[in-house]
Parts: structure tokens; C-alpha cells; sequence
């Protein structure tokens, strides 16, 4: 009896023991086949040209390191090749809410990216939390993201929108220029910047003549426009996404009316874009803030420098990129890095990565910088004015004056 | 109660009931079993004023939305528990049902535009910049301190259990065959003593509260949204569509509309992300082509009536 009693405890501390070893080797990550990294796109709605344009940038990242044998994980040691799992949320937060619910849980992917921009990113934001997921948020800018500190949440490619225009508030009252109307769409990225302009151009003590927010689903600006040109205004800013900013200046050609310095956002980021639909005359002398590739930055510690990357992705695309392919690849990049630096593979070790990585790391984006809050700060977006060159427009970087590469044409000449 | 009495109606609630408890230990992604759940209790709540009374309202996601700000408002700005504040959002939207009240004398294609025209100056107004300090403004709502996926979750649970027996109701008792008579003839229906009016705006009502506490619910499952999320019209044509499919004066029409199609909405857009706009349109297009008056015709065309 006493022997078999022996035999049941010593079989328990074997079971045990094996059950331990079993839980300890379950406990310590593996190095996967592939490293899953999970993301959302919009074929259609509002947001489709935006976030199809960064998803072919990830995409061109992701083939770019596939080709040299996948990523270095440093956790493991070893190169890891990538594959991107993409759905299609068509521009509906509802849509993207169960698709990214259907990223963490179904799929389990290792990394999680946001789809374009803040609406898109916000359901995200809750959930990745909920899963102690780190969300890489590329262009996901919106204030509300950036509240406390997190370990869940980094925004890689863009500044918050509200430090924007803070240059454009700069240049404007270093012009002397008193008479400024805002119009702005009514959303988080259009309404942030044009608060901060307004607050910029108070400490200068200029109170805008007009300042007024329109639905983002704005497309018919000619009385605007008019009830704008009853103020007199020397500047007029126009805030929006691209369908705002086209049906803005497509009314500006079209009615006939003229001020001394127009200014619109997406020029500068998708230029191809908006001169193949207002055309370049009418973006002819009007302002921007120019994004990469129009600026480029030829320092970089992490992937290609601006110059390479147009190159290699005009090769391999057969088209000149933009900005938000040039964003998608960033965040492609910056995850490269964060990969190669964190010393486990789990999610809060990535964040602790990117955190050491701001301030150190360069991209064709210009700095990184983030803070615990998860928001970029980067680099502030000059001011440039497109000025005629041959059939097209050429960027002219006018302010700050250390990165401009020109003097600005003011008052802009009717064209 | 006519007919079978409550026992539809009650073997109904207990199987969603049974079956949306269980899934979420079957199924992991529980934001996908949420949403079908709104829009099966959308489509309900739209069923109970369209398929009741004949109203359909284009513009129904604007009672949503009230809600999910009435919502977000109450637990941002009072103490309250957070299902007290969802009730609240449920109460919000019915004192814009009450304000709206008067679309009821229009009908029709009439009712419908203006409903929808409401919704939309509900949506500009809430989004508008001039009053970011009371509504968010363009810079939406957020309350991810009360965020609580798996509460949230069970509230809609039983805003469904709710919608479907206040459904089940309308269907089996003499109010709902009040209200089908005056669908029928609305002046015949008030000679043979039936208050039009007053039925009427009871079931306007209750369709909006149940939106309301489904759009409360919504914002606090979502925790960080913006006005376009809770007004989007593609709540409302979702709704609209859930319904005509499931075939709406019916209780399970509406459940098996709304969970069918949103599944497979969901299915193509997981499986197969590339053509899904193409293989969706093309099956909306098929079924109104084979099955104008939804599926659960398939079951009265051969006789059988349809809860």
C-alpha cells in the first residue's frame, strides 16, 4: 500500500513536472514562419484615394524586405519574411470595427496597422488597447488619440494636424498680413489646424475676417467664395480633404475671383492628383504645405532617402509616388526598426523600442519623434507656393527660411 | 394576445437570447457579433414603425445618433452609471421623436425625405464647430473611461431581447392588429374605433428609444467616435435593406434579414476583400430580383405563416 501510495506521488511530481515544462516552453514565444502584420484599406468612400495610396506604400515596403529575406526580428535573432492580411472597410468605421476585431482575433496577427487617417484609426484605438495590442497608426492624427500615456498606440508617419499650420500662422503674420479668412471642413483634422491657426494669428493680434466650417462633405464652395470676397480678404485658407480642396479651387477658377495669396492642404501631398483635376493653371501660384516626396530628405538612418525612394517605386510601380505612399512605406519602415530593436517579441517590448528610437531615427519623412502619448511630433510642414514651370507646377518652398529654397510671388498674379 | 398567445414571441427571445450568449465562447471576434446585433436591432426598431404602421424613415439613423451623444453626453458630464445613461440616450431620442412628431402627418415618399432631412441637421448641427464645447463638435466624443466590451455587449443583448418582444407584441395583440388596420385604411381604422393618432405616435416612439438605446449603446462599445460614425446613412440604408430582405410586419423576418446579410456582408469582406463590393452588389441584385418580398416569402408562398 505504502508503495503504490509512493508510486501515485512520485507519478503526480513527474506529471507535474512535465505539465511545468510543458507551460514553460508554451510561455516562451517561438519565432513564427511569417510575421503577420494585419491592416485595413478603403476601395471606395471617402477616404478610398487617401488609403489605398498608403496601403500601396506598405505594400511596396513589405515586397521591398520579402525580397531580402524578411525582417530582422532581433527577439529571435533570425530574418522573418512578412505577409501583409488586408480587408476592405469601404470608409465605414463599422465596417472597420469588426474588421480589425477580425485582425486581433481570428487572424492573430503580430502587428496591427491603421487604416488611413483619424476616423478610420478611432475604432481601432479602444480595441487594440482592449487586446494590449500596439497599433502603429500611420496617419491617424486626431487630438482625442493623444490624451495619457499608452502602450498601445504609436502614430509613425505624421505629426498631430494640430501643429500643422502653426509654420503657415508663422508666415502669415511675418508677411504682415492682416486679413486672413479660414474656411475649414467641419471634421477633426480640418477643424484642429484651423483653431491652432486661428490661435497662432491671435498672439500676433490678427483676428480673421471670416471663419467658417462647412460639412466635409462640401462640394459647392461659388457662394463661399462670394460671401468670402464680400470680407476683403488678402489670404484665403481653405481646410479639407482632397474632394474639398478640388471643388474649392475648380469654383475659384470658375468664379472669376482673385486673392492675393490661396491656400489649400492636398496639393502638397498628392499634386498629380489635384493638377489632373482642377489643372495646373488653377494651382498656379496658390500655397501648400509640401510633404515628401516634394521635400526631400537625403539623411536617413532607417530605409530608403527620399530621392531613392521616388526612384525605386516609379520603377516598380510604373508611377511617381505621393505622400501617403511615401507614409505607408515610412510605417513599414519604422516597423523594420522597432523589429530589429526590440529585444522581446511582445507588445509592449515594440513600444518601448519605438520610444527609444524617437529623436535617433531618420526616414524620408524627415525625423521621428514620439512621445509616451503616442503621438508624432516630426517635422513641422514648411509653407511653399507652386510656381508655373513648362506645362505643370514646381514646388517652392517659401517658409521657414532655412528650408526655403525660394521667395514666394506676392500678391499672386491673375492667371 | 390572439391566436398562440405570447408563446412565439417568448420561444423567439429565449433563442437570441441562448444563441448570443453562447457565440461569443464559439466565435472571438465579439465586435462582429455587436454589430450584428445593432443591426438586427435597427432593423427590428425600423420594422416596428415601417412594417407596423407603413412610416419608413429614410432618415432613422438620426434617433441613433441621438442616442449615442445623449449617451456619450450623460456619462461625460454626470455621475450616472453607464446603463442609466444609455437609458438616457433611449430617452434623448424620444424627445426628438417628440419634436419630429409632426413629420407624421406627411406620408409616404414625403415622410421618408423629411425624416431623412432631419437626420442630416441633426448630424451638421451636432458636427458643427460653433458648439465643440457641448457636442465635441467635428472632433467627436470620447468616453473610453466607461469602455467595457463585454457590458456593453449583454446591454445590446437585451435591447434586442426588448425590440424583438415589443415586436412579438405588435404582432400578436390587438394593438398590432390596430395598427395593421389603419397600414390598411387609416380612416376606416379610426371609424371602427381605433385612435390613429395616438397609436401612431406610440409606435414612433418606441421605434425611436429603441434606436436611441441602441445608438447609446453603440458609442459606448465604439468609446471614441466621431459624428460621422453614429450618423453615417449607411446605418439607416442597412437597416432599410436587413428589413425588406427578412420581410418586414413580421418578428423574424427582420432577425434573419439583418443576421443573414450582415454575415454574409461580413463573409465576403473577410474571405474574399477584393471583389466584395462586386459579389455583394451582385447578390442584393439576385435577391430582389428572385426574392422581392424577402425571404420569408419562400415560407408564405407555400402556406405557412410567418411569425
Amino acid at each position: 500500500m505504502a508503495k503504490s501510495k509512493s508510486r501515485i506521488a512520485a507519478a503526480c511530481v513527474a506529471g507535474a513536472a512535465m505539465s511545468a515544462l510543458a507551460a514553460g516552453s508554451a510561455g516562451a514565444a517561438t519565432a513564427p514562419a511569417v510575421l503577420k502584420i494585419g491592416t485595413l484599406y478603403a476601395s471606395s468612400g471617402s477616404f478610398a484615394v487617401a488609403s489605398e495610396g498608403q496601403y500601396q506604400g506598405l505594400q511596396f515596403w513589405a515586397a521591398g524586405v520579402n525580397k531580402a529575406g524578411g525582417v530582422f526580428v532581433k527577439a529571435f535573432d533570425k530574418k522573418i519574411p512578412v505577409k501583409i492580411i488586408a480587408y476592405d472597410d469601404q470608409s465605414s468605421t463599422a465596417t472597420a470595427t469588426t474588421l480589425y476585431n477580425q485582425l486581433i482575433t481570428q487572424d492573430k496577427v503580430n502587428l496591427l496597422v491603421a487604416d488611413f487617417g483619424s476616423v478610420l484609426t478611432s475604432v481601432a484605438v479602444p480595441l487594440a488597447a482592449e487586446h494590449h495590442m500596439l497599433l502603429i497608426d500611420p496617419t491617424g492624427s486626431g487630438a482625442n488619440f493623444f490624451t495619457k500615456k499608452t502602450h498601445y498606440l504609436a502614430d509613425v508617419s505624421i505629426p498631430a494636424s494640430t501643429v500643422w499650420p502653426i509654420p503657415l500662422g508663422d508666415y502669415l503674420l511675418k508677411q504682415k498680413i492682416k486679413r486672413v479668412a479660414v474656411l475649414y471642413g467641419s471634421n477633426d483634422f480640418d477643424a484642429s489646424q484651423a483653431n491652432t491657426l486661428k490661435a497662432v494669428l491671435a498672439k500676433g493680434g490678427v483676428k480673421p475676417v471670416y471663419f467658417h466650417g462647412v460639412p466635409t462633405s462640401e462640394s459647392n464652395y461659388t457662394v463661399l467664395l462670394h460671401t468670402i470676397a464680400a470680407r476683403r480678404p488678402d489670404v484665403v485658407i481653405e481646410l479639407g480633404y482632397p474632394p474639398n480642396d478640388i471643388a474649392f479651387l475648380r469654383a475659384l477658377s470658375g468664379s472669376g475671383l482673385h486673392f492675393n495669396m490661396t491656400f489649400t492642404i492636398f496639393p502638397g501631398q498628392l499634386l498629380a492628383l489635384l493638377t489632373k483635376n482642377v489643372g495646373a493653371k488653377t494651382l498656379a501660384y496658390t500655397y501648400t504645405y509640401p510633404t515628401p516626396p516634394l521635400v526631400k530628405f537625403s539623411h536617413v538612418t532607417s530605409g530608403l532617402n527620399t530621392d531613392d525612394f521616388v526612384k525605386t517605386y516609379t520603377a516598380a510601380k510604373h508611377e511617381a509616388p505621393n505622400f501617403l505612399n511615401a507614409a505607408g512605406y515610412n510605417t513599414g519602415v519604422i516597423m523594420q526598426d522597432m523589429l530589429k530593436t526590440a529585444p522581446q517579441f511582445t507588445q509592449i517590448s515594440f513600444d518601448r523600442a519605438l520610444l527609444g528610437m524617437s529623436g535617433k531615427t531618420k526616414t524620408l519623412l524627415g525625423a521621428f519623434k514620439m512621445t509616451d502619448h503616442g503621438a508624432q511630433l516630426g517635422e513641422l510642414l514648411p509653407v511653399a507656393q507652386l510656381v508655373p514651370q513648362g506645362k505643370g507646377n514646381k514646388i517652392v518652398v517659401v517658409y521657414p527660411k532655412a528650408k526655403a529654397t525660394g521667395k514666394a510671388v506676392y500678391p499672386a498674379p491673375k492667371t | 394576445m390572439r391566436d398562440r398567445g405570447a408563446w412565439p414571441g417568448i420561444v423567439v427571445v429565449v433563442l437570441l437570447a441562448v444563441v448570443f450568449l453562447i457565440l461569443p465562447h464559439v466565435y472571438g471576434n465579439q465586435s462582429l457579433l455587436f454589430q450584428m446585433m445593432t443591426f438586427v436591432v435597427l432593423t427590428q426598431g425600423l420594422n416596428l414603425l415601417y412594417g407596423f404602421t407603413g412610416y419608413l424613415p429614410f432618415g432613422y439613423v438620426g434617433f441613433f445618433g441621438a442616442g449615442a451623444y445623449a449617451t456619450s453626453l450623460l456619462v461625460l458630464h454626470t455621475d450616472l452609471p453607464v446603463i442609466a445613461c444609455v437609458i438616457g440616450g433611449g430617452i434623448g431620442s424620444i424627445v426628438i421623436a417628440i419634436i419630429l412628431g409632426p413629420l407624421l402627418r406627411l406620408s409616404g415618399a414625403y415622410f421618408s425625405i423629411a425624416n431623412l432631412a432631419a437626420s442630416q441637421i441633426m448630424f451638421f448641427v451636432v458636427s458643427n464647430g460653433n458648439l465643440s464645447k457641448i457636442t465635441g463638435g467635428p472632433y467627436g466624443l470620447k468616453i473610453d473611461r466607461v469602455y467595457a466590451p463585454e457590458a456593453s455587449y449583454l446591454t445590446m443583448l437585451a435591447i434586442l431581447l426588448l425590440a424583438t418582444g415589443l415586436a412579438a407584441y405588435f404582432r400578436a395583440s390587438r394593438f398590432g392588429l390596430g395598427l395593421r388596420a389603419m397600414t390598411q385604411d387609416p380612416v376606416s381604422a379610426a371609424m371602427a374605433g381605433i385612435d390613429v393618432v395616438r397609436q401612431r405616435v406610440l409606435v414612433w416612439l418606441a421605434s425611436a428609444g429603441i434606436a436611441g438605446l441602441a445608438g447609446g449603446t453603440y458609442a459606448w462599445n465604439l468609446s471614441v467616435f466621431y459624428p460621422d460614425a453614429v450618423f453615417t446613412l449607411q446605418i439607416s440604408v442597412f437597416a432599410i435593406v436587413f428589413a425588406l430582405f427578412g420581410g418586414v410586419g413580421t418578428v423574424i423576418g427582420p432577425i434573419i434579414g439583418a443576421a443573414s446579410l450582415y454575415l454574409l456582408y461580413n463573409g465576403i469582406g473577410i474571405s474574399f476583400p477584393q471583389g466584395f463590393e462586386l459579389l455583394y452588389g451582385a447578390l442584393i441584385v439576385l435577391l430582389v430580383l428572385f426574392l422581392p418580398n424577402g425571404v420569408s416569402s419562400l415560407l408564405t408562398r407555400r402556406g405557412v405563416r410567418v411569425f
